[in-house]
């Protein structure tokens, strides 16, 4: 895969689908390629973030410590971008992911993700209405779920 | 030191003077001869009669006579500039060799200073005077003598001349000499005083240059720039005052001088021509002194030059030479000395006062013994003496008042052949010297030249020339290149003992992981060890059997291997399959190797690289060309920088163009080659290499190859089952490189390396290469307590009876504490001071003396401990 390929799976990542073609290539430059085998951990939950992942191909567990041990939540498949939470605020990693079978990840360091929002503001417009968008949906799904809890 | 100048070349060079003075005073004759035999050859030879003539005893016709003058002529031409050729040589060399004795005495002068001199004068202010200052005086020594000798002769000749031809003529001839014997001088003082201003102006300055040089981080850190602009400018702009001050006086004095000269035929005229008009003179008398006096103004021009050259170099000489002449001075004898005296015997203070010239460097009154054989843990904060009482007990200081003694002697007394061999010393603050590793750890035996080195041939005689030199020039006999350290000192039979001793040192001071790493950063001259090299190729084989076998492993490192191509190396690497002789080449410089450029022709790799360093450009000029220099992201990702950018734009373009003449050049076609050999595929995936051209490169490398092994000094091949010199010892032992495009990777296979150098015993040898690291200037490459424990591992290796260690391992942690047994066992049965702030550090050792405020206190410990 080239940076050709690396840039039309970035695309399809939700949170970059307003930015144009030449950011999104800068983007992919920047970021380093990795593969990971069967099992191996992209990161463990409570360890500081240092970068975000964007999934090129294959899937991964995400697990969480529970009282009961570690358990499976989710999974994370192709264009998924996973642990930009911990690029753009400071905090822990909130769940360990595993890679399941084979994948080809695109990691995104902090210090350079910042450095491209400071450089490109539109890309911080599109990152922040995603962003927002999301809150929005949250918001939305939590007066539903309060509706819910009081219509019961 | 000789106060004056002439004092310093008489004493010196009075011998050699009186060769010039003889010589320039030979000269003379033929000189006068040569200017007066073309008049006799158009006079007497072409233009004379009664021919032929006889001279000693033959006959010469006029062709003849012609012919023999002219021949005659000559003869004193090429004997005439053959003296002076001669004559121009001797002086250079005497000055040379004073220049060269001069710069000696002032270096050995500043080994003799007292360490607190040290404190009153920088390096910025006496590295000019040893280089610069001293410089004119060097061109001056051959003229000192013989020039107003012979000058002064002259003078004196024609003189007498013109007073024989009229005394009252005579007299108006020097009439103004007293006046300008009287006057210049006294101008040329200001002048000397003004010289005496600019030296010091001109020091000043390059103390300021060398104090902002060292302490330039504090300068930007504090945003200091303008203020040291402004100081040094202010230092330039009394440079300048002072330097136009004296080029005034000086003109002053030519027009002054002129002027006087110019007087004196104003004198003859009138005096001359009323004596002449009254009869008293006759006109022919006249002319003849006039003529003279015209050959007074040259030697008298000459002297008074002399004389202002003089006053120069003599001012200059002082101002250094005053610097070098501190009453306290060491005797020579204390650096020059070969007494060496073992040292037994109980230190003792007896009533001891230092001050170092300021409060905090004092102590009053000390009295103390140390046992032979015991250790003394010396307790006081900084400021209270206990830096300084070490620095006596190492016999580095001299008291003011009361004596140190070890064994009856005086430590003031002893020479540094004793001192330095028996007392190791390791200070508050160490230096470590620009060098290897290795270097330092023996720079504590290098005290004289012991193995002496057998010189044949051509060798031998220039060493002997060498030799005659330094006789000349009272430089020191001891030869550089002999074998310094001193293995008996050590306790070692040979060099190779001697490094075993080393590596057991940085081993039990805990420095050898350390040392370990740079071995294995470092490279090895196969040639010196080829033992160590076949054992590297050893785990080099181990390591790849691991790979073939464990599919984890295998996914984490791309090997060597000539049949396939490498997506975790430089495309260059991947061509070529071989590394520059010399590590420091650059990728552009490789790019316009001819033998790389022609085997890129060869295997018509060239266009296709051409085209690749293109279209990298191209990406590089579109992704980063937004993007603003200070983001940092150019810097970390681009393989262009900021700086190139606007250059591989136009190259970008050239590129694109259709047209000829703005094509690209050769010298372009050659930078994106520079550009496509940085390329690492797996890391920077640009897409710009098909799999054809993979297989293309994985062929072409057979092609240079081939190419190298027949004349190939610059390029050393990869092969697994040789080692390569350029690449380092972990390259070497890895022979690969882990993927970039694996996290972890790096970490994870050296991990395996370190295992597997452990499992085949070759830790050692690899800590040994790690000997021969350069440390940088001053140690700049070792971190602080690398370079402390770099200092320590000296001390321990120089096997002296008496050890005086100063805030050195003195933390409260497991690793300093761990260190400090170690280093009170290897020392167990000698004598042992150390310096410590800290009274917990203290009571692991038998016994502490307390120091508050330069005196000696009551060890009340646990006041003490509350206190710090």
């Amino acid at each position: 895969m080239t940076l050709e390929t690396e840039v039309e799976a970035l695309r399809r990542v939700p949170l970059f689908r307003g930015i144009d073609e030449t950011k999104l290539r800068l983007l992919a430059f920047i970021s380093q390629r990795a593969r990971y085998a069967d099992g191996e951990h992209l990161c463990n939950q409570g360890e500081e973030g240092d970068c975000a992942f964007i999934i090129l191909d294959g899937e991964a567990d995400v697990r969480v410590h529970t009282p009961e041990g570690e358990k499976v939540v989710a999974k994370v498949g192709q264009y998924a971008i996973v642990g930009e939470i911990a690029i753009l605020c400071d905090v822990p990693r909130t769940a360990t992911l595993v890679a399941n079978g084979d994948m080809e990840v695109l990691t995104v360091s902090k210090d350079d993700f910042l450095n491209l929002l400071k450089e490109f503001p539109e890309v911080s417009l599109e990152v922040m209405r995603t962003l927002a968008q999301r809150l929005e949906k949250t918001t939305q799904d939590l007066a539903a779920m309060k509706a819910g809890d009081s219509a019961a | 030191m000789e106060k004056s100048l002439f004092k310093f070349i008489w004493r010196y060079s009075a011998p050699q003077q009186m060769v010039i003075l003889f010589i320039t005073v030979l000269s003379y004759p033929v000189s006068y001869i040569l200017l007066e035999l073309p008049k006799q050859i158009t006079n007497d030879a072409i233009q004379g009669a009664d021919f032929p003539r006889e001279i000693f005893g033959f006959e010469f016709d006029q062709i003849a006579y012609l012919v023999l003058l002219c021949f005659t002529f000559l003869f004193l031409v090429v004997v005439s500039n053959g003296l002076k050729l001669v004559l121009n040589i001797y002086k250079g060399r005497l000055g040379e060799r004073m220049l060269r004795r001069l710069r000696f005495e002032l270096f050995q002068r500043v080994l003799r200073f007292r360490l607190p001199h040290f404190k009153k004068v920088s390096s910025g202010e006496i590295i000019p005077m040893i280089t610069s200052e001293v410089e004119d005086v060097g061109g001056f020594i051959g003229e000192a003598i013989a020039l107003p000798a012979y000058q002064g002769g002259m003078l004196f000749v024609q003189i007498g001349f013109i007073f024989m031809q009229n005394p009252l003529l005579g007299l108006a001839a020097v009439s103004s000499y007293p006046l300008q014997a009287y006057i210049i001088p006294k101008l040329q003082r200001k002048v000397v005083l003004l010289s005496r201003e600019r030296v010091k102006n001109i020091r000043s300055v390059a103390d300021r240059v060398g104090e902002s040089i060292t302490g330039i981080p504090e300068i930007h850190a504090n945003d200091a720039s303008a203020w040291h602009s402004a100081d040094l400018s202010d230092r330039l702009y009394k440079n300048y005052k002072i330097r136009f001050q004296i080029f005034n006086w000086k003109y002053f004095i030519k027009f002054l001088n002129n002027f006087l000269n110019q007087l004196t035929p104003f004198f003859f005229y009138l005096i001359g021509g009323y004596l002449v008009i009254e009869g008293e003179l006759s006109i022919g008398a006249l002319l003849a002194v006039i003529a003279a006096y015209k050959d007074l103004a040259g030697p008298w021009k000459e002297l008074l030059a002399y004389y202002q050259m003089v006053a120069d170099v003599d001012v200059k000489y002082q101002t250094v030479v005053e610097n070098f002449d501190p009453p306290d001075i060491y005797p020579v004898s204390r650096i020059t000395s070969d007494e060496i005296e073992p040292l037994n015997g109980d230190i003792v203070f007896k009533d001891v006062s230092f001050s170092g010239g300021a409060a905090g460097q004092e102590l009053f009154d000390i009295s103390l013994t140390v046992e032979e054989g015991s250790d003394l843990a010396v307790v006081g904060q900084d400021g209270s003496g206990r830096s300084e009482l070490l620095q006596l007990a190492a016999g580095l200081l001299g008291p003011n008042a009361g004596r140190v003694e070890i064994g009856g002697q005086n430590l003031d007394k002893l020479p540094e052949s004793v001192l330095g061999r028996e007392i190791a010393y390791v200070g508050a603050s160490v230096h470590v010297w620009t060098g290897t590793v290795r270097d330092n750890l023996y720079y504590g035996l290098r005290h004289r030249p012991i193995r002496l080195i057998e010189r044949v041939g051509e060798a031998k005689s220039e060493y002997a020339r060498r030799l005659t030199e330094a006789r000349e020039t009272a430089n020191p006999e001891y030869d550089l290149e002999a074998g310094w350290e001193d293995l008996e000192a050590a306790g070692v039979e040979d060099q190779e003992e001697l490094d075993g001793k080393a590596l057991d040192v940085i081993q039990l001071i805990g420095l050898s992981n350390d040392v370990y790493r740079m071995g294995l950063q470092s490279r090895l001259d196969p040639k010196r060890d080829e033992h160590l090299a076949e054992r590297i190729l050893a785990v080099r084989h181990a390591l790849a059997d691991r790979v073939a076998q464990d599919s984890q492993v295998q996914g984490l490192v791309e090997l060597w291997n000539i049949d396939r191509f490498n997506h975790s190396a430089t495309l260059v690497e991947n061509i070529l399959f071989a590394a520059p002789a010399d590590p420091a080449r650059s990728f552009d410089d490789l790019a316009g190797d001819r033998d790389v450029v022609e085997f890129l022709e060869e295997t018509n790799l060239k266009s296709q690289l051409v085209s690749i360093g293109l279209r990298i450009a191209e990406t590089m000029v579109e992704l980063f060309s937004n993007v603003s220099g200070d983001s940092g992201l150019l810097g970390n990702y681009s393989f262009i920088t900021l700086d190139e950018l606007p250059e591989f734009e136009r190259i970008v373009r050239a590129g694109r163009s259709e047209n000829e003449k703005l094509g690209l050049k050769d010298a372009d076609r050659e930078r994106l080659i520079g550009l496509a050999f940085k390329l690492i595929p797996a890391r920077h995936r640009l897409g710009v290499l098909s799999k054809d051209m993979e297989e293309n490169i994985v062929k072409a490398r057979h092609v240079f190859r081939e190419r190298i092994e027949k004349d190939g000094k610059d390029f050393v091949t990869f092969d697994p089952n040789r080692y390569v010199p350029p690449m380092t010892i972990e390259g070497n032992l890895l022979f690969g490189r882990p993927r970039v495009d694996r996290r972890d990777a790096r970490e994870r296979i050296d991990r395996l390396i370190r295992s597997l150098v452990e499992e085949m015993d070759l830790r050692l040898p690899i800590t040994r290469a790690g000997l021969d690291f350069h440390v940088g200037v001053s140690g700049s490459r070792l971190s602080a307590g690398q370079r402390r424990r770099v200092a320590l591992a000296r001390a321990l290796l120089k096997n002296a009876s008496y050890f005086v260690l100063d805030e050195t391992l003195t933390g409260l942690n497991e690793e300093d504490k761990a260190a400090r047994k170690v280093i009170r066992e290897q020392l167990r049965g000698r004598t042992l001071l150390f310096g410590t702030s800290n009274m917990a550090v203290a009571e692991e050792f038998s016994d502490s003396v307390v120091l508050d405020q330069g005196r000696k206190v009551e060890a009340r410990s646990e006041e003490f401990a509350a206190a710090t």
